[in-house]
C-alpha cells in the first residue's frame, strides 16, 4: 500500500472533478456585464434615413437598446416578442435598435419589410457603441432605466420570460 | 512659467466645462469621459500600426473562439482594432486602452489574466510545478549517483537481457 | 427494420463487454488459457458487434432511410455520398458510434495481433479494454443512440450535415484522425492496468505496449496538425494554432503519451522508470477522456454554449470513476513495480530523458491549468477571465525552446556516464552547426533574438539527429559497403533508430517553420474600388470585380483578385464570405496560394454596396514546412512500427 497516489489524487483529481462538476451548471448567458448598475454609456447615432438621435434626449423614460443585424438568424426568433413588447408598452419605454457597421441599408429595409420593425433602428456606423456597452455576438438588448442606469443585459435571442422579468427592472 | 500657467489653467476650466456640460446633459456619461487625458504623446506611422497590432494581439475578439482582435477577420473585431489604434493615435497608452474596454467588456477582454489576486494560480502554478519536478529530477540523479557506486547491476539483470535480445537491432 | 437491428447490435455489444471484461478479470487472476481464449472470442465478438452496426448506420445513411433518427438528424438527398458517409461522426449520435468502431477495431487488434508475445497480461489488457467499451456501448445503446426509431410521421428528406463539413474536406478527415489518435489511447491504458494488476513488468509487456502506444500518438499528431490546417485554410485569421480549449484537449494526451514514450525507452534501457511510464500511460487516457469532455460539455467554450450535450455529464461520471480505480489500482500496487536502485549518470543521457519528461509534463500542466482557469475563476470569483494565445506564448513557448535544445543535448549525451571530458567532448563536437545555421539564418535577413536561439538549436539538434541517425550507416559504408545497400541495411536492421531520428528530424523542421511564420509576417489591409491595386512582399493584387451567388444553404460574395509578380501574371484567388442561412455569422473563407517558401493568403472582410471590398493581404513564410515537418514526423513513427530484420545466421 503505498499512500502517495491516494494524497495526489485526493489533493489534485477532486477538487478537479468537483470545479468540472460545478462548472456544468454554470450559464454563460448570465454572467452580468459590468455595465449593471452603472450609467448607460452615452451615443449619439444616425438611422440609415438620416435621422439621428441622442442618449439624452430618451432619458426619463426607460429604455431598450437591442443590438440586432439583418443577417441574423437568432434577432428573427426574438422579433415577435420585441414587436409585440414595443406594442404594449408603446409611451412607456422606448425601443431602439441599433445594426453594425457592416449591415446595410437596402438589408435591414429587406428585414423590416418582410417582419416589420418594432421601432427606430440606427447605425452604428463606426461599431464604437457597440463596444462601449461591451457587445459580443448578435443579438444583445440592454435594459435602461428612467434614470438613465442599465439594469440588465441579455446576450442571445430574448425569450417571453427573460423579457418580462428584465422589462420589470426597469418599468 | 507664464505659458504653463496658462495651459495649466486652461485644460482645468475645460474639464470643469465638459463636466458640467455632462451634468446639464442628464446622467448619461460620454463612454469617452472615462479614458481621461491621454498619457503620452500623439503616434503615427510604423510606430502607430506597431503598438495597435501588439495590444490587439492581447485583446480577446468577443465573437470568435479565443481569437484575438489582431488576428480575427470578423467585423467586431475589426472595428475593436480600429477604436484602439484611434486611440494610440491620441496619445492614450495600453493601460488606458486596456481599461476602457475593459470597462464594457470586463476582464474577459485580456487574453493574459493580469497577474493579481486570484489569478496568480494561472501563472505561478506552472512554475511550481516545473521547479519541484526539477528538484525531484535532481534529487533523483544525485541519489542514483552515489547508490550505485558499486558493481554495475545493470548487466546482471536477466530481465535487462531478455529485452535487449529482443529490442535491439 | 433498421432501427430495431441497429439496436440489437448495439445490445449485443454491450452484452459482450459485460460479460467479456469479468471473464478477462478472471482469467487474468488465475492465468487460465481456457478464460484468456474466451476473452479474446468475446472481444472479436465486440469488435464484430460494433463494425456491424457502424456498417448498417452507413447503409442507413447511403440508402436515405430516414426512420432512423440520426439519418433523419443529419442525412440529406441533396448531399454528395462522400459528405454522407463523412456525416456518420459529423454529430455527436454518429461520433460516438464511430468511437465505438474504433475502439472495436482496436480491441479486435489486441485480440488477433498480441496472441503471441503477451500472454502474460493479454486477459487483463482485453479485460479492461472491454470494461472501456461497456461505458461506450451503453453511450451508444441509451444516451447517444443514433438507431432510435423516428418518431412517425417518417419525414422524406432532411437537414443535411453541418455546414462546416460540407465546407471543407479537412473537416471530414480530421476529426475521425483525431479520434483514431484519442481511442487507441485506451490500449497502452488497458496495457499499464494488466501490469499493476499482474505485478510485474517484463519485456512481452514493453515491446508491446511500445507499438500500441506509437500507433494512437502518430495519428494525434496527424490529427492535431490536420486539425491547425483545416483552421487555415478555412477560418480567415491567417494563423493555425489558437490555443483554444478544442485545441488544447488534443494537444494534452499528445504530449504525455510523447513523455511515455521516452520514459519507455529508459526503461527498456536501465529497468527503472516502470512505475513512473505506467502513470505517464495511465494519465494519457484520463486526459483524452477530460479532453472529449472539455469540448463536448461546453464548459470552457467562450460566448455562447451552443455544443452542450446531454451527455457531457456522463463522460465526468466516467472520468471520475476512472481516477477512483486509477488511483486506488496504483495505491494497492504501484511498489510492485518499484525496481531496485540502479546506477545513473547525472549527466549522462538517464538524465536528458528525465528533463524531457519533466519539459514536456510542464507543458502538459501549464495547458491543462490554462485551459481550465476560466472555469475556476468563474466559480470562485464569479468574472470572466480569458486564457489566451499571450499566456501560452510566455509560458510554454520557452519549454519548448528547451525541448527543442533536448533533441540535439539529449541523443549526444552517452548512457551511463558522467566523466566530464567525455560528455564535454560530446556535447562540444556538434556546436560546429551553430555558426552555420546562424550564418544562414542572418544572410537571410533574420534579426529577431527568439528565432535567433531558435535557429541556433535547431542547427545543433539537426546536426546530432542526422549524426546519430546516420551513424550505423556510415559504419557500414566504411567497412566498404555500398552507399545504398549500407543505408538500406541499417534501416532495415534498426528501422526503430532510423524512425525515431526521423521524428526528431520532422519536430527540428516544424519548430523552425513555426518560429519563422509567426516572426515574419506580413499584413497588408485596403478598402479597394474594382481595379484598384495592393502591393504585399512584390505581389500586386489587382481588385476585378465582386459578386453575390444564392446557394441552397448560404449567399456567398466573392470577389476576384488577379496577382502578379515581377510583372507577369501568375493566376488568380477568390476569397469569399458566406451567409449561411443556419445559426451563423458570416463566415470568411479565405483564399491561400501556397509556394515553396511562402503562402499568400487573402482574406475577404466585406464588400460595400458601392462595389468595394475590404481586403486583407497576408504573406507568411515557411507556413507549408509546418505540414511537411509533422508528415515527416508520423512517417517516422511509423517506420518505428516496423519490426527489425533479424540477423540471417541463427545465433
Amino acid at each position: 500500500m503505498n499512500r502517495l497516489p491516494l494524497i495526489i489524487g485526493a489533493v489534485i483529481a477532486v477538487p478537479m472533478i468537483v470545479f468540472l462538476a460545478l462548472a456544468l451548471d454554470i450559464n454563460h448567458d448570465v454572467i452580468e456585464s459590468p455595465l449593471i448598475g452603472k450609467p448607460a454609456p452615452g451615443f449619439v447615432l444616425d438611422s440609415f434615413e438620416g435621422d439621428s438621435i441622442e442618449l439624452g434626449e430618451l432619458e426619463g423614460t426607460p429604455l431598450v437598446v437591442n443590438f440586432w443585424a439583418s443577417y441574423c438568424q437568432p434577432c428573427v426568433y426574438e422579433h415577435p416578442l420585441l414587436t409585440a413588447a414595443a406594442r404594449d408598452l408603446t409611451g412607456s419605454v422606448n425601443f431602439v435598435g441599433v445594426v453594425p457597421p457592416e449591415d446595410t441599408a437596402e438589408a435591414v429595409d429587406r428585414f423590416t419589410s418582410r417582419l416589420g420593425a418594432w421601432g427606430p433602428t440606427y447605425y452604428d456606423s463606426d461599431g464604437r457603441v457597440s463596444i462601449a456597452y461591451g457587445v459580443g455576438k448578435l443579438p444583445e438588448t440592454y435594459f435602461v432605466d428612467a434614470a438613465g442606469t442599465i439594469q440588465h443585459k441579455h446576450a442571445g435571442p430574448l425569450d417571453p420570460q427573460t423579457l418580462a422579468t428584465a422589462l420589470e427592472k426597469i418599468l | 512659467m507664464l505659458i504653463r500657467l496658462t495651459i495649466g489653467l486652461t485644460t482645468a476650466l475645460v474639464l470643469v466645462a465638459v463636466a458640467l456640460a455632462a451634468q446639464v446633459e442628464g446622467r448619461s456619461v460620454d463612454p469617452m469621459a472615462a479614458l481621461g487625458t491621454p498619457a503620452g504623446p500623439p503616434i503615427e506611422g510604423d510606430d502607430l500600426t506597431e503598438q495597435t497590432l501588439s495590444l490587439g494581439s492581447k485583446m480577446r475578439c468577443p465573437v470568435c473562439q479565443g481569437a484575438s482582435i489582431a488576428d480575427s477577420p470578423s467585423q467586431q473585431a475589426v472595428s475593436m482594432l480600429g477604436q484602439v489604434r484611434d486611440l494610440f493615435a491620441a496619445g492614450y497608452s495600453e493601460t488606458q486602452i486596456l481599461e476602457y474596454f475593459e470597462r464594457s467588456y470586463g476582464e474577459f477582454i485580456r487574453l493574459q489574466p493580469r497577474a493579481r489576486g486570484f489569478n496568480l494560480i494561472v501563472w505561478l502554478a506552472p512554475l511550481a510545478a516545473v521547479l519541484g519536478g526539477g528538484a525531484l529530477v535532481a534529487a533523483r540523479a544525485r541519489s542514483r549517483a552515489a547508490a550505485g557506486t558499486g558493481s554495475s547491476a545493470e548487466d546482471l539483470d536477466a530481465y535487462l537481457e531478455q529485452v535487449r535480445s529482443e529490442v535491439r537491432e | 427494420m433498421t432501427p430495431q437491428i441497429g439496436q440489437g447490435l448495439v445490445l449485443l455489444a454491450l452484452l459482450l463487454c459485460a460479460v467479456g471484461s469479468p471473464v478477462g478479470f478472471v482469467a487474468g487472476a488465475n492465468r487460465s488459457p481456457v478464460g484468456l481464449a474466451w476473452t479474446r472470442r468475446l472481444a472479436l465478438g465486440f469488435a464484430a458487434a460494433m463494425v456491424a452496426a457502424n456498417v448498417l448506420m452507413v447503409i442507413a445513411l447511403l440508402s436515405h432511410d430516414f426512420s432512423v433518427s440520426y439519418v433523419a438528424q443529419v442525412g440529406s438527398l441533396s448531399t454528395p455520398v462522400h459528405i454522407t458517409i463523412f456525416s456518420l461522426w459529423s454529430s455527436l449520435e454518429g461520433s460516438i458510434l464511430f468511437w465505438g468502431l474504433i475502439l472495436g477495431v482496436y480491441v479486435a487488434g489486441v485480440a488477433i495481433l498480441q496472441r503471441r508475445g503477451h500472454e502474460d497480461y493479454l486477459a487483463y489488457t482485453l479485460g479492461t479494454a472491454l470494461a472501456i467499451g461497456l461505458f461506450f456501448s451503453f453511450l451508444i445503446a441509451g444516451p447517444a443512440n443514433p438507431f432510435a426509431a423516428t418518431p412517425a410521421p417518417i419525414p422524406t428528406d432532411g437537414p443535411g450535415p453541418n455546414a462546416l463539413l460540407q465546407n471543407h474536406l479537412l473537416m471530414a478527415i480530421h476529426p475521425p484522425t483525431l479520434y483514431l489518435g484519442y481511442v487507441g489511447m485506451t490500449i497502452p491504458f488497458s496495457m499499464a492496468v494488466a501490469a499493476l494488476l499482474r505485478g510485474q513488468l517484463g519485456p512481452t509487456w514493453l515491446l508491446p505496449l511500445r507499438n500500441w502506444l506509437l500507433v494512437p500518438t502518430g495519428l494525434l499528431s496527424l490529427g492535431i496538425m490536420l486539425g491547425g490546417w483545416w483552421s487555415y485554410e478555412v477560418l480567415g485569421w491567417g494563423g493555425y494554432w489558437a490555443w483554444d480549449p478544442v485545441e488544447n484537449a488534443s494537444f494534452l494526451p499528445w504530449l504525455t503519451a510523447i513523455a511515455a514514450l521516452h520514459s519507455a525507452i529508459v526503461l527498456q534501457r536501465k529497468g527503472t522508470l516502470k512505475a513512473w511510464t505506467v502513470v505517464l500511460v495511465m494519465i494519457t487516457f484520463l486526459l483524452t477522456i477530460l479532453g472529449t469532455f472539455l469540448t463536448r460539455s461546453g464548459v470552457v467554450n467562450s460566448v455562447h454554449a451552443f455544443t452542450q450535450s446531454p451527455i457531457s455529464p456522463l463522460f465526468l461520471g466516467f472520468l471520475g470513476v476512472l481516477l477512483i480505480f486509477v488511483i486506488v489500482l496504483l495505491s494497492l500496487r504501484i511498489d510492485t513495480l518499484v525496481g531496485e536502485p540502479t546506477k545513473d549518470a547525472p549527466l549522462g543521457r538517464e538524465t536528458a530523458f528525465l528533463v524531457n519528461n519533466l519539459l514536456l509534463v510542464a507543458v502538459m500542466f501549464t495547458v491543462l491549468i490554462g485551459t481550465t482557469f476560466p472555469i475556476v475563476a468563474e466559480l470562485v470569483r464569479g468574472v470572466r477571465v480569458s486564457v489566451g494565445e499571450p499566456y501560452y506564448n510566455r509560458m510554454a513557448v520557452p519549454v519548448f525552446l528547451g525541448l527543442l535544445l533536448l533533441i540535439g543535448m539529449g541523443p549526444a549525451l552517452p548512457w551511463g556516464t558522467s566523466d566530464p571530458k567525455k560528455v564535454r567532448r560530446a556535447l562540444g563536437r556538434p556546436l560546429i552547426a551553430v555558426p552555420i545555421g546562424l550564418g544562414v539564418a542572418l544572410a537571410a535577413g533574420a534579426r529577431e533574438i527568439g528565432l535567433l536561439v531558435t535557429v541556433a538549436f535547431a542547427s545543433y539538434a539537426l546536426w546530432v539527429t542526422a549524426q546519430q541517425g546516420l551513424d550505423p550507416a556510415r559504419r557500414r559504408r566504411r567497412r566498404g559497403e555500398a552507399l545504398l545497400k549500407a543505408f538500406g541495411e541499417s534501416v532495415a536492421r534498426a528501422p526503430r533508430r532510423l524512425g525515431a531520428y526521423t521524428v526528431h528530424f520532422g519536430v527540428i523542421m516544424t519548430f523552425v517553420a513555426i518560429a519563422v511564420s509567426s516572426t515574419f509576417q506580413t499584413e497588408r489591409e485596403a478598402t479597394l474600388g474594382p481595379g484598384d491595386k495592393l502591393e504585399i512582399r512584390g505581389y500586386e493584387l489587382t481588385f476585378e470585380k465582386a459578386e453575390g451567388v444564392q446557394e441552397s444553404n448560404r449567399f456567398r460574395q466573392t470577389a476576384d483578385v488577379a496577382l502578379q509578380r515581377g510583372g507577369r501574371e501568375i493566376g488568380s484567388l477568390s476569397p469569399s464570405i458566406n451567409h449561411y442561412t443556419s445559426n451563423m455569422d458570416p463566415m470568411a473563407t479565405p483564399a491561400v496560394r501556397t509556394a515553396i517558401t511562402h503562402d499568400l493568403y487573402l482574406t475577404l472582410m466585406n464588400v460595400s454596396t458601392d462595389g468595394s471590398i475590404g481586403l486583407r493581404a497576408i504573406v507568411t513564410p515557411g507556413v507549408l514546412w509546418i505540414w511537411v515537418g509533422v508528415f515527416i514526423m508520423v512517417g517516422g513513427t511509423a517506420l518505428c512500427l516496423v519490426p527489425p530484420r533479424r540477423r540471417a545466421t541463427p545465433p
